[in-house]
């Protein structure tokens, strides 16, 4: 049992935690919401080799797992980092898994933009949460796993989370990276791939809306006394600190065990992203209610943190379905 | 990274079940339920042979040399079987405090008897006036001729009755206020002047309040320095909070499943079958998993002499609560029946949850004080207290 991170782990993560605080300033992230990404930090996030890491050296990668991946997105999360961490790194690693290797080279050098759909609903009509900005999506049609080329450019659409959703039309060119039993398990391994780093980056997200809150609540005075003093103030953010250091556990024990193939994986992947996402809601709702009126003001911080927490937890799943289905593994057999 | 238990973890569980399946019998069982004690002392006889009072002290302090990791399966295993822990358990957070404070004479006197499951030590700090704010200490003790004469009460000291010393806690300067001027003794049970009346609690605990009156104790007795107890109360507090008891909401929800299984609604369908039972049951293996996660990760930090902060005393008892509270929601008036009655799930253990579940959130520190310290100690927030 070792439930720390490993000292290349700990390069991983501090290696992003000074990308992202450097290039994911809260100026930039403003900046990108109207186009729904910032590209020049993806430019940069892919020449520092971040897809690379989920992959194995075979592949071409550099041999790291999932739960460098999650260490990654966290730090993303924390910063709200305006790039397609979570979506691109589980396709990254699904086109090596697929044995894709032209496009996974496409991806790693660049080139490309490779995102994923979790849901099996038709193509056409899905609101994809990188829509407007990749160039491929990987989805799980007919019982088949294609990576589907984007049929046309549409301008991103106004949303809560600043994200690039957008719809795509009719049919498009696609290639067939799996069939029939190999296709479903593949998706369905990625889509717990992607409830982890989803959950991983509403970690951060919390665990930065709450550090906002109690450096805005030290500072503030009302009544004669700085706000942090008050409990009503105080406790919520007590807790949601202490459900962060849980969640941030779950995350990894649930990157470890899908990265060791366990059983239990999948639980504990749908089990992290329900209580991230919930965790990142109350903390972000919390932060911004200590800020009072100024929290609901655009140039405060703590509003990017609170509109991102609801948008990215529904770009995955309503919560509580994701909760039933954690009882449909738990309960089975 | 690596999140699977040691291979030997199952091999001391299996040492544990074996010793519950031999000593604690139907009626260990049955006395503990009607006396409500948490003290056997057949059993810890038999638990100090095998070094399994102390399990993290040395051998030759009479432990079984556990890191605290092997030390907590072995607990957990135990008090799951039904093995009465309160009075020992109890008993290790003065140990513990007296093993790094004490003076050698009375490490010597006390800490042989602790390991062997011979003596038992009840913490004398709560008064009627003063639960979280311990150091709102009335009780006094004053000097006499040579000797301290101690005046006061002391409220929910658990096992009183059945303990040979009490850890307690004093004011020996007169005026002082707060932390200051207090001493900390092992006063030797019964004393003259002591007076204890049980209290009963809807957990099936008796507790008890404890009158002080013209009790004499010598020097021998004080714990640490005089007017120092503060620095005694750092050592057994700085205890209670890591030893919070790990929680039992993994019981709670593994019970409510296999209760739940066997039952049908008012329709013919299985309970389990209903997504409103199946959600509340994935709520509580989450919260359970997370209380486990945050326990461990508190131990290992401990473990590498860190201070881990009350996270996961937190949690852990604030999870519990939450799944007795929905486990008797699910299962119903049923699940409210008490032991003995024959038509109690599981011999009434949701009932017992939901009755001792709510003492889980007060003692060892309220959950209100532990999210103080938490918003102080990690988020760097002004203290809510005022200064004393």
């Amino acid at each position: 049992m070792d439930l720390d991170l490993s000292p290349e782990q700990r390069a991983v993560r501090a290696t992003f935690a000074q990308l992202f605080q450097r290039s994911a300033t809260a100026e930039r992230v403003r900046a990108a919401e109207p186009a729904g990404w910032d590209a020049d930090l993806w430019r940069e996030y892919v020449d520092v080799g971040a897809l690379e890491i989920g992959v194995d050296e075979q592949a071409g990668g550099a041999g790291g797992g999932l739960v460098e991946l999650a260490l990654i997105a966290e730090e993303a999360g924390r910063t709200l980092a305006p790039i397609p961490c979570a979506a691109a790194g589980v396709a990254t690693r699904l086109l090596a898994a697929a044995d894709a290797s032209e496009a996974l080279t496409q991806v790693l050098s660049g080139e490309r933009l490779v995102s994923f759909a979790p849901s099996t609903a038709p193509l056409p009509g899905q609101l994809l949460v990188d829509g407007a900005i990749t160039d491929a999506v990987i989805a799980l049609q007919d019982d088949r796993l294609a990576l589907v080329e984007r049929p046309d450019r549409r301008e991103v659409r106004a949303n809560v989370g600043a994200s690039p959703l957008q719809c795509w039309s009719g049919t498009a060119a696609h290639t067939v990276l799996a069939t029939g039993g190999k296709a479903r398990d593949l998706h369905a391994h990625a889509v717990d791939e992607l409830r982890v780093l989803r959950a991983a980056s509403l970690v951060g997200l919390a665990h930065r809306a709450i550090e906002l809150g109690a450096a805005y609540a030290k500072v503030r005075t009302a009544f004669g006394d700085p706000i942090g003093r008050y409990q009503a103030v105080a406790h919520p953010l007590a807790d949601a600190l202490v459900a962060c250091d849980g969640a941030q556990l779950l995350c990894w024990k649930a990157a470890w065990a899908l990265d060791a193939g366990l059983d239990r994986g999948s639980a504990l992947a749908g089990m992290a992203f329900v209580h991230a996402a919930e965790t990142a809601q109350s903390a972000a709702g919390h932060s911004l209610h200590v800020h009072g009126g100024y929290g609901f003001m655009e140039e405060t911080d703590i509003q990017l943190y609170y509109r991102r927490a609801k948008a990215w937890t529904v770009a995955l799943a309503d919560p509580a379905r994701e909760l039933l289905r954690v009882a449909d593994e738990l309960l089975a057999g | 990274m690596d999140f699977s238990e040691p291979a030997h973890w199952q091999e001391i569980r299996r040492q544990a079940e074996d010793f519950v399946a031999q000593h604690v019998t139907p009626d260990v069982i049955a006395e503990e339920r009607r006396t409500g004690d948490g003290v056997n002392r057949a059993v810890m006889r038999e638990l100090g042979r095998r070094g399994w009072i102390a399990p993290a002290w040395p051998v030759e302090e009479g432990g079984a040399g556990l890191d605290p990791f092997e030390a907590g399966v072995l607990t957990a295993t135990l008090r799951a079987g039904g093995v009465p822990t309160t009075g020992h358990g109890t008993t290790m957070l003065p140990a513990n405090a007296i093993r790094a404070l004490g003076s050698a004479e009375l490490k010597r006197r006390v800490l042989p008897g602790v390991a062997a499951g011979e003596t038992l030590i009840c913490l004398g700090y709560t008064e009627p006036a003063g639960g979280s704010d311990v150091f709102a200490c009335a009780t006094t003790a004053r000097r006499d001729d040579g000797r301290w004469v101690i005046n006061g009460q002391k409220m929910f000291t658990t096992f009183a009755h059945r303990a040979d010393y009490c850890f307690l806690l004093t004011r020996s300067v007169p005026e002082s206020r707060g932390g200051q001027g207090l001493t900390v003794f092992l006063v030797p049970l019964p004393s003259a002047g002591v007076e204890i009346r049980p209290v009963r609690t809807i957990g099936f605990e008796r507790t008890n309040l404890v009158f002080w009156t013209d009790v004499h104790v010598g020097d021998e007795w004080v714990v640490g320095e005089p007017h120092e107890g503060l620095a005694v109360m750092r050592a057994a507090l700085q205890a209670e909070h890591s030893v919070a008891p790990a929680s039992r909401t993994e019981q709670v929800w593994l019970q409510t499943r296999a209760i739940a299984a066997g039952l049908t609604d008012d329709a013919g369908r299985s309970l389990t079958d209903d997504p409103l039972v199946r959600i509340r049951l994935a709520r509580m293996a989450l919260d359970a998993e997370v209380a486990s996660l945050l326990t461990m990760r508190a131990a290992v930090l401990e473990a590498a002499g860190a201070v881990a902060g009350p996270g996961a005393a937190l949690w852990g008892p604030e999870s519990y609560v939450r799944a007795a509270i929905n486990a008797l929601d699910i299962i119903g008036s049923r699940a409210t029946l008490d032991w003995p009655d024959a038509d109690a799930p599981l011999e009434g253990a949701l009932a017992a949850h939901y009755r001792a579940a709510v003492a889980t959130t007060i003692y060892g520190g309220s959950s209100e004080v532990l999210r103080s310290l938490i918003a102080e100690q990690r988020l760097g927030l002004p203290r809510s207290r005022p200064k004393q």
